[in-house]
């Protein structure tokens, strides 16, 4: 249909410049589709500022990288009033958080303070500087990035924050042939960003928007919904079960992944499509559980039963 | 009124149903003007539900009782009795539709239409009806159901499925009544039914009665012989004796006919090989019994004649069932008393001159009684008389112009002539009267006599042997002892000439014979072990299982088999309390699942329905289109907008195809 032709075109124009990642590249369009801010946990290098990049071009959202980095304050990216000498007033100057999508880079490398600067910022969608409260701009997006937390020199978000983001997302080494096809291309373009065209306007993401507000949850799959959140609350592995925004989160990106799939209604594939980045993040594994939040979702996944036992 | 005290609609429907239903066993015997009350009464309460007519105010209602009422009276002449009570229930449970307002009344109905199932059990207890009345107790069941189901507007077949459910739980429980409960005897009398018509051998013969009764293609009785089955032509089973010749009809005598010196049996001395059997009859409304000659029975209830014929002296209203001995080969009465033989001796004074001046001829010619028997037969069978069921009128002197003109008789008119012969010339006789022959069952070796084996046939006395059977029908016609009398009358055609749709007269086609001999054999299990578990049968059978009886032991049996029905019920609601009732369309997919699973491809519990059929297409690439339209079908139902009834069937349907076609290539497994 008309709506999948347009991410069909989307995420082979980001597979442009990041090869063999579609399932993520999806995911991450996915996210924004359903309002969502991204996080992209990886080692450094594996492509996330790449990813952001394209998003943004493809899009054709107006973007600002931030590097963050220890000594990044909350007014680095807030903005600050300057006392203007000449009119004797103040005048705000907006920091890099008026912007469409902002790229977060390495956000654990930030102090908690700054971090939380940004946070409340993507949770209410405007800033409140020396008491006057302004708008971001529509639509706001916010990709963060995080190096994995055991290495140096990180702070690491607490579990109340990575709540706030969508989606998380692992990028992960590249196929081989995708990496070899990599290597050629360099070789071939030289060294340089290259530009994307837009793909889907303001309108058109407006009205994909309007889509996933119509698709339709039957009560069979609220129900299995259901169950899948009651287990993580149930079970001995979890230490902290889903939250209602974590439901809430899940069901609206399997709305979104229906939408994406071109269908008015969603079915237990699409939530289980995006269930390991929506849910991934938000879970704690009790103490005496070998695994991590991936390995939750998996068994989560398993032992669930889609049709109602 | 509250919601919850209105009659739901698909309450009423059931209820009218069942109504109809219930009616229809007795519509034969009720007058045709109650099968239109309960036609206007359905309409009616339609019409008051649709909010066209309101409910009838007090006077009407009076009335109509009254007009009820006055309906039976004129159309039995009576309001007691078993039909016209039975019609005016009927009559009362078809008003009662128009108070139909709120559930209470409904109950009353519905405890009414049970008891209105029971009443067809007092003119039939026929395994036809039994079943039909079984479909009754669901449908009145399915309406009570109904009732409980507030808020369903459509007619809907799921209260039958649970009324059904409810009475397979309660199957075990009757299984354990019928054996325990006590058989008590009736409390108060029924009064008897005063319409039905005597049937059978009746205690007079004339001309024409024995032949009339060989138009009916009806069961008269059945018989179970615990050794061998004598040969056809011995099968006399003696109902009545008739001794007295009056105004050319010949009658049995009553008991205070009797001198009271005779009216015992005397003493026989037996001999020779005993036969057992049992007799199942039909009810015929008269007192006497069928036996084979020489006849005892130590059943109560039982009589034995003075003349060697088993009687009840109740009259036979249900069916019965009796054991008999007999002793064919017993002398009956070697030494005659005075009285006894002048009475079989006895002729009118005036009447037949020439049959009694032709016995007086043949008798003088004869050198001993059992030498004029043999010249009477010889007559019989060497002159040119013939056997058939449509004899000619006869008038005054009826067997003057039977023996020399008309020549043309049924077994009565030559019972009749040959007795009359016999008393002419000294020699005492009587008739007999009874069935002769009988139908053997192959499925459970049962005889079945039907009305049409009725015959008479005479009993001569002979000094030194005692009663000697004659059967002059037999010289006439041999076939018709032999083979019967479907053989006897095979060139006339009149074998059942009325009843076109008896099927006994096709016998001849193969399989309709083998299908009235198989329900006739199932028609006598259903006789002797449900109909006939009296209350003798009862203690019989207890004993045998139980040992002595006592009020303990009984108790405790009655509970225990409560117990053990119960209690598996009871756990298994238990174990399915709080789980949801699946939907139909959840339990096909599941159980597609399952024959998947069987085939060894299990759905993973996490596996979403579509992702499984993939893979079952993979697997098994034969019935993958239809395992993936299915699960299309399914899932769109489970997952998609909401939709029409039709597409939900056709998933049901999609979703069952899937399951034969599984099951068929079952079968082709490699």
């Amino acid at each position: 249909m008309q709506i999948q032709g347009l991410i069909d075109r989307a995420v082979s124009e980001v597979g442009k410049v990041l090869l063999g990642k579609e399932p993520q590249i999806r995911l991450a369009l996915c996210c924004l589709f359903a309002r969502g801010h991204l996080l992209i946990e990886d080692l450094p290098g594996m492509g996330k500022t790449t990813l952001s990049h394209a998003l943004a071009d493809v899009l054709g959202l107006s973007y600002t990288r931030v590097q963050f980095t220890s000594d990044l304050l909350p007014a680095d990216i807030l903005g600050v009033s300057v006392y203007n000498r000449n009119d004797a007033s103040f005048s705000f100057h907006p920091g890099p958080i008026f912007t469409q999508l902002l790229l977060a880079d390495e956000i654990n490398r930030a102090t908690p303070r700054t971090q939380s600067a940004l946070l409340e910022a993507m949770a209410e969608g405007q800033v409140t500087i020396e008491g006057e409260t302004r708008a971001l701009p529509e639509p706001f997006f916010v990709i963060a990035t995080q190096n994995p937390i055991h290495q140096s020199g990180t702070y690491p978000l607490p579990e109340s924050q990575l709540d706030r983001f969508l989606m998380r997302l692992e990028l992960g080494y590249p196929h081989p042939r995708a990496e070899r096809e990599m290597f050629r291309r360099k070789t071939l373009h030289g060294p340089g960003n290259q530009r994307l065209s837009r793909c889907i306007s303001a309108d058109q993401l407006a009205q994909i928007r309007e889509a996933v507000a119509a698709v339709h949850a039957s009560d069979s799959l609220l129900d299995y919904l259901q169950r899948l959140v009651a287990h993580t609350r149930e079970s001995p592995e979890f230490e902290v079960g889903l939250s209602p925004r974590g439901a809430l989160a899940l069901l609206d990106s399997a709305r979104t992944w229906a939408v994406m799939n071109s269908r008015g209604h969603v079915v237990p594939e699409d939530l289980q499509m995006v269930l390991p980045a929506v849910v991934a993040h938000r879970l704690v594994p009790s103490g005496d559980y070998a695994g991590d939040g991936m390995a939750l979702v998996a068994q989560m996944q398993r032992n669930v039963d889609v049709i109602k036992p | 009124m509250k919601a919850v005290q209105q009659v739901p609609r698909n309450a009423l429907a059931w209820l009218l149903v069942s109504m109809f239903a219930l009616l229809a066993p007795h519509a034969q015997r009720v007058p045709v003007w109650v099968l239109a009350v309960y036609a206007a009464c359905a309409v009616w309460r339609l019409q008051v539900y649709r909010g066209r007519w309101s409910f009838p105010g007090r006077p009407v209602k009076f009335g109509l009782i009254l007009v009820a009422c006055a309906g039976i009276w004129l159309s039995y002449g009576s309001l007691l009795g078993l039909e016209p009570t039975v019609a005016l229930l009927l009559t009362a449970f078809a008003l009662k539709l128009l108070e139909l307002a709120r559930r209470q009344d409904a109950y009353v109905l519905l405890f009414l239409a049970y008891f209105i199932c029971i009443t067809e059990f007092l003119f039939t207890q026929d395994l036809l009806i039994v079943l039909y009345a079984v479909v009754n107790v669901l449908l009145v069941t399915t309406a009570l159901v109904a009732l409980h189901q507030s808020g369903r507007q459509r007619f809907d077949w799921s209260s039958l499925r649970h009324a059904a459910v409810m009475l397979a739980q309660a199957f075990p429980l009757m299984i354990v009544l019928f054996f325990l409960f006590p058989r008590i005897g009736p409390l108060w009398t029924v009064p008897i039914k005063t319409q039905a018509a005597k049937t059978g051998v009746s205690d007079f013969m004339r001309p024409g009665d024995i032949s009339r009764l060989s138009q009916s293609g009806e069961v008269a009785f059945r018989v179970q012989f615990e050794g061998e089955i004598p040969p056809a032509s011995e099968l006399y089973w003696r109902g009545l004796v008739f001794s007295r010749l009056r105004d050319g009809t010949w009658s049995s005598l009553d008991y205070y006919d009797l001198p009271p010196g005779e009216r015992r049996p005397g003493p026989v001395a037996t001999r020779g090989e005993p036969l057992d059997y049992s007799v199942i009859m039909m009810p015929t409304r008269q007192n006497w019994l069928y036996s084979l000659r020489y006849a005892e029975s130590a059943q109560g209830g039982v009589m034995q004649a003075p003349d060697f014929r088993l009687f009840r002296p109740v009259e036979i209203e249900d069916q019965y069932r009796y054991r008999a001995r007999s002793w064919p080969a017993a002398p009956l009465e070697p030494e005659l008393s005075a009285w006894r033989r002048a009475t079989e001796l006895r002729l009118p004074q005036h009447g037949n001159p020439e049959t009694r001046a032709l016995a007086r001829r043949l008798r003088e010619e004869s050198g001993s009684d059992a030498d004029y028997i043999e010249r009477v037969l010889a007559m019989f069978r060497e002159q040119p008389f013939v056997y058939t069921l449509q004899p000619p009128l006869l008038g005054e002197q009826a067997m003057d112009e039977f023996l020399f003109q008309t020549r043309r008789g049924f077994c009565e008119h030559y019972a009749h002539a040959f007795t009359l012969m016999m008393r002419a010339a000294g020699v005492p006789a009587r008739v007999v009267a009874g069935y002769q022959g009988g139908e053997i069952n192959p499925v459970n070796r049962t005889v079945i006599v039907h009305q049409f084996d009725a015959h008479a046939w005479a009993e001569v006395w002979l000094a030194g042997e005692g009663w000697r059977r004659v059967d002059p029908t037999a010289a006439v016609s041999p076939d018709r002892i032999e083979q019967g009398l479907e053989q006897a009358l095979a060139g006339e055609g009149s074998f059942l000439a009325d009843s076109p749709l008896s099927a006994v007269r096709y016998r001849s086609i193969d399989w309709v014979n083998w299908l009235r001999l198989r329900y006739d054999a199932l028609t006598y299990r259903w006789q002797s072990w449900v109909v006939g578990f009296d209350s003798d049968r009862q203690m019989d059978f207890l004993q045998r299982w139980l040992g002595q009886l006592s009020a303990r032991t009984f108790l405790a049996v009655l509970f225990g088999g409560f117990a053990l029905v119960l209690v598996p019920v009871a756990l298994s609601l238990l174990r399915h309390r709080g789980r949801v009732p699946r939907d139909p369309l959840d339990r096909l997919y599941l159980a597609l699942c399952d024959r998947l699973a069987a085939r060894g491809l299990a759905r993973r519990r996490g596996e979403a329905p579509g992702e499984f059929a993939d893979r079952v297409a993979v697997a098994l690439p034969a019935v993958g289109d239809t395992v993936r339209r299915a699960t299309g079908l399914y899932t769109a139902q489970r997952y998609g907008p909401p939709t029409t009834q039709e597409d939900s069937r056709r998933a049901r349907r999609a979703l069952r195809l899937a399951l034969r076609q599984l099951a068929r290539r079952g079968k082709y497994r490699e």
